[in-house]
């Protein structure tokens, strides 16, 4: 098990633009850190420079404190986990599975005992003679991680590797690997631009942005508290309202004071607020953040309806569960939950 | 992406290897020597001049011209039906089809020639022209059929359904849907059609009758009598040509095409 | 036609060295094409769309250039006054006759040949994903191990599709031999032609054509059962 660093780390494909920018980053050991970003963000980039196909144009990259960036990649020793899973197709699961084990030169019954060992841990072993074209996703899934894990990595590298599966199974497979990954204690680093996906397997998240990491911290640092309108926007931060500071005091456009706890010290930001912590009120409500709107649509989401209303400084999604009906036309009044408001 | 120094080394060595003849014979072109030699003595298009003086060349090189175009359109004009057939409709028989298509691997040219010979020049005793014109439409059906076929592989056939249910008549569906969209794999099995029918030799050697010759064999019989670079200002003409193909398919297709 | 003519064909020598040598001539040279192909379609696969366009149209034009434009560029490389000899002729050293030898109808069927092989090799490698490559890599196989270990046998397919088309080609090829091979090293076509058209020998002609289409068949049978065999576990 090892504790990965990355330090200033510069990749350029065409030796002009850089996909990576000046990159820093710290995996402790046995933790599972989620890299998190739209496509072409650098997540994968990353990963990929970590596992040693990417070498980096500049900065360093080391594994328990002893520089990795030179070693080529089959010297690693780190498990890797395709998003295609690239298992071989000419190879049965078993065979699959036994490959880097045969190239450590091991004798037959370790490599028996250990390939049993871990198809055992990941439920494979009545597939073992099965060719891969023979397997479902979860299962080829499953032989990808199985390969990976049984060379005893350093480092666990995993390339959306649930991306493939059809949502239910995706669900599953996101608490096995969870499962796995805590039993072994490895260090893991999963790549992955479903915010879900991330929050629910991740110890620690770098949400990843243009080459560069925009924020890291804690899953429920980063849901709660997202300290750019980037970050706020990717995991679902769906309102966002000018405001300027008059006096000390934050207002909006046209005037509504807003109050927080923390106003910061900008003289003009961003409030960011979910959906589901905006409340509809009474008309004769009397109290603090309180906006007015009309309702433009209204849509059935199952346990709530959202109402996507328009006011004076533009449109206000909320979340209403309190089952009273109102219809487009109609003037709410919403209030803000102070406790959730975020400035960015 | 990296790559080893090995493989890399072959890789070289054989596109040397595949390109050296040719620039060689490309430069014997432009000698002044009259016997093929090197180094090369002086600059001179005479040779050139000479491929424009031998009758044989002009005339073999107008047969086969002709012939590779009449044989291909006839081939396209039967072939494309067929392989539309061949792949809409589960036909009785349909593999055995496929393996006649596949034929050319199977049956040498050098026999199909042979055999052709006794039956169109022995037993029907037709012209050479005719005879001609059937071997080289044997030669190129089925490089119609398999590229034809191969694109209409890819065909979502429920468009021509769509196209029906809109109220189209089958055949003008045939041509208002269908082709229009295998028309790349269309253009793809002429090129190479007119190519093979163009640079065949076993067929026409069989075939060709007296002072009736295709350019190939025409070349072939020069080769055997005189050894000067008219052979190879031909060449050059010749590959000036298949340059010219391959840039035309390149812009229209890409050069895969060629390849399936 | 009886049965006798064909046992005759193999017991005559004159026919049987012709036969006996086109199959080592086919069989060498679909080795060879095999040695260089392999390696070289490999490169072509991992290089970029673009430069892979490039590369591959080299590797047609040899192929769609006519097979006596081809054997006539190997005369003047091959030939008593050819490259080879005049570069030999610098350090003094006496002329080799290379022309009109096995040698030379062996490296003019190489050369038709070759580009068949790397092509059919291309179409298959460039499919097989670069995250096989380096899935292998990442279990600790160099490059030269992961080549040899899932380049190779994924490409079986197309390595035997090659070689079927390399082996019958040059087995039938025509034109080669008979300006490189000269009348001492005959093939069976070259051998087909002068008995039909030079000595009116119908039957002879009849019976080595037969002889021809049979082995080619036997031979593909022969390599697609071998190909059903090492592909059991079924390839995609």
């Amino acid at each position: 098990m090892a504790e990965v660093r990355l330090e200033n780390i510069t990749v350029s494909y065409d030796g002009k633009n850089n996909v990576l920018e000046g990159l820093n980053l710290k995996v402790n050991e046995g933790e599972l850190l989620a890299l998190l970003g739209p496509s072409g963000c650098g997540k994968t980039t990353t990963l990929r420079v970590i596992a040693g196909f990417i070498d980096p144009k500049d900065g360093h990259m080391y594994c328990d404190d002893r520089d990795f960036t030179r070693i080529p990649v089959h010297k690693r020793n780190f498990g890797l986990v395709f998003q295609s899973y690239a298992l071989f197709p000419h190879l049965n699961v078993y065979e699959n599975v036994a490959f880097g084990l045969k190239l450590r030169k091991m004798d037959k019954v370790t490599i028996e005992k250990k390939v049993t060992e871990i198809l055992k841990v990941c439920d494979l072993t009545e597939f073992k003679d099965r060719l891969p074209k023979n397997l479902s996703g979860g299962q080829r899934q499953r032989v990808a991680l199985a390969r990976a894990l049984v060379i005893e990595p350093e480092l666990l590298l995993l390339d959306e590797p649930l991306s493939n599966l059809d949502a239910k199974l995706r669900l599953n497979m996101r608490v096995e690997i969870k499962r796995i990954q805590k039993k072994l204690g490895i260090t893991t680093v999963f790549v992955t631009h479903d915010q879900e996906e991330c929050f629910s397997i991740s110890d620690k998240v770098a949400v990843m942005n243009g080459g560069v990491i925009e924020q890291f911290g804690t899953p429920e640092e980063i849901y709660t508290r997202p300290k750019t309108e980037f970050v706020a926007r990717f995991i679902g931060f769906e309102n966002f309202i000018k405001l300027h500071k008059v006096d000390g005091v934050l207002e909006c456009a046209d005037g509504t004071k807003i109050s927080v706890d923390d106003s910061g010290d900008k003289d003009e930001c961003l409030l960011t607020i979910r959906p589901d912590d905006i409340k509809i009120v009474a008309d004769d409500y009397k109290g603090e953040n309180v906006l007015c709107g009309e309702v433009v649509v209204r849509t059935y989401l199952g346990k709530s309806y959202q109402y996507e209303t328009m006011t004076p400084f533009g449109k206000v999604v909320v979340n209403d569960a309190s089952g009273t009906l109102y219809n487009t036309g109609d003037k709410i009044r919403m209030v803000l939950d102070k406790a959730k408001i975020v400035l960015v | 992406m990296k790559k080893g120094g090995f493989i890399t080394i072959v890789a070289v060595l054989v596109f040397v290897f595949l390109m050296f003849p040719l620039v060689i014979i490309a430069c014997t072109a432009f000698n002044t020597a009259p016997t093929i030699s090197f180094p090369i003595q002086g600059f001179t298009l005479d040779w050139f001049k000479n491929v424009f003086a031998t009758e044989s060349f002009i005339d073999g090189f107008k047969l086969s011209f002709t012939l590779a175009i009449v044989a291909t359109l006839l081939a396209l004009l039967v072939g494309v039906p067929a392989a539309y057939a061949l792949s809409r409709f589960s036909i009785k028989g349909k593999k055995f089809l496929k393996n006649y298509f596949l034929s050319p691997t199977i049956i040498p040219g050098i026999v199909l020639g042979y055999a052709l010979y006794q039956f169109i020049v022995l037993t029907l005793k037709m012209g050479v022209i005719e005879g001609l014109l059937i071997g080289h439409f044997m030669v190129v059906l089925p490089y119609i059929i398999r590229v034809v076929g191969s694109s209409l592989e890819q065909f979502d056939f429920s468009i021509e359904e769509m196209a029906w249910t809109l109220g189209c008549p089958k055949i003008k569906a045939f041509f208002k849907v269908v082709l229009p969209n295998i028309s790349s794999g269309i253009v793809a099995s002429f090129m190479l059609a007119f190519i093979n029918s163009f640079n065949n030799i076993p067929i026409s050697m069989f075939l060709s009758g007296p002072g009736v010759r295709t350019l190939p064999t025409a070349l072939m019989n020069y080769i055997e009598y005189f050894y000067d670079p008219t052979v190879s200002a031909i060449s050059v003409l010749l590959m000036i040509g298949t340059i010219l193909i391959m840039v035309l398919v390149e812009k229209t297709l890409g050069i895969g095409a060629l390849t399936k | 036609m009886s049965l006798g003519r064909y046992l005759s064909f193999f017991s005559d020598t004159y026919y049987l060295n012709i036969f006996v040598r086109t199959i080592r001539v086919s069989l060498i040279c679909t080795l060879v094409c095999m040695i260089l192909g392999i390696p070289t379609a490999y490169f072509i696969s991992r290089t970029s769309k673009k430069v892979r366009g490039v590369l591959m149209a080299i590797a047609i034009f040899p192929m769609l250039t006519n097979s006596v434009i081809r054997a006539f560029a190997w005369i003047n490389v091959l030939g008593k006054n050819g490259i080879i000899n005049q570069i030999l002729g610098i350090f003094n050293i006496e002329p080799v006759s290379m022309l009109y030898t096995e040698f030379s109808v062996l490296i003019g069927t190489i050369y038709l040949f070759l580009p068949l092989m790397i092509i059919t090799l291309v179409g298959v490698m460039e499919n097989i994903d670069n995250d096989m490559m380096e899935a292998a890599e990442s279990l600790g196989a160099n490059r030269i191990v992961a080549f040899f270990k899932v380049i190779l046998p994924m490409s079986v397919p197309g390595i035997i599709t090659g070689s079927v088309l390399v082996f019958t080609g040059a087995l039938t090829a025509y034109t080669t031999p008979q300006l490189l091979g000269g009348p001492s090293n005959m093939l069976m076509s070259t051998l087909i032609y002068q008995r039909a058209m030079t000595l009116n020998d119908w039957t002879s002609a009849s019976v080595i054509a037969l002889i021809m289409i049979v082995t080619t068949l036997i031979v593909m049978k022969g390599l697609n059962y071998v190909a059903s065999k090492l592909d059991k576990r079924g390839l995609e």
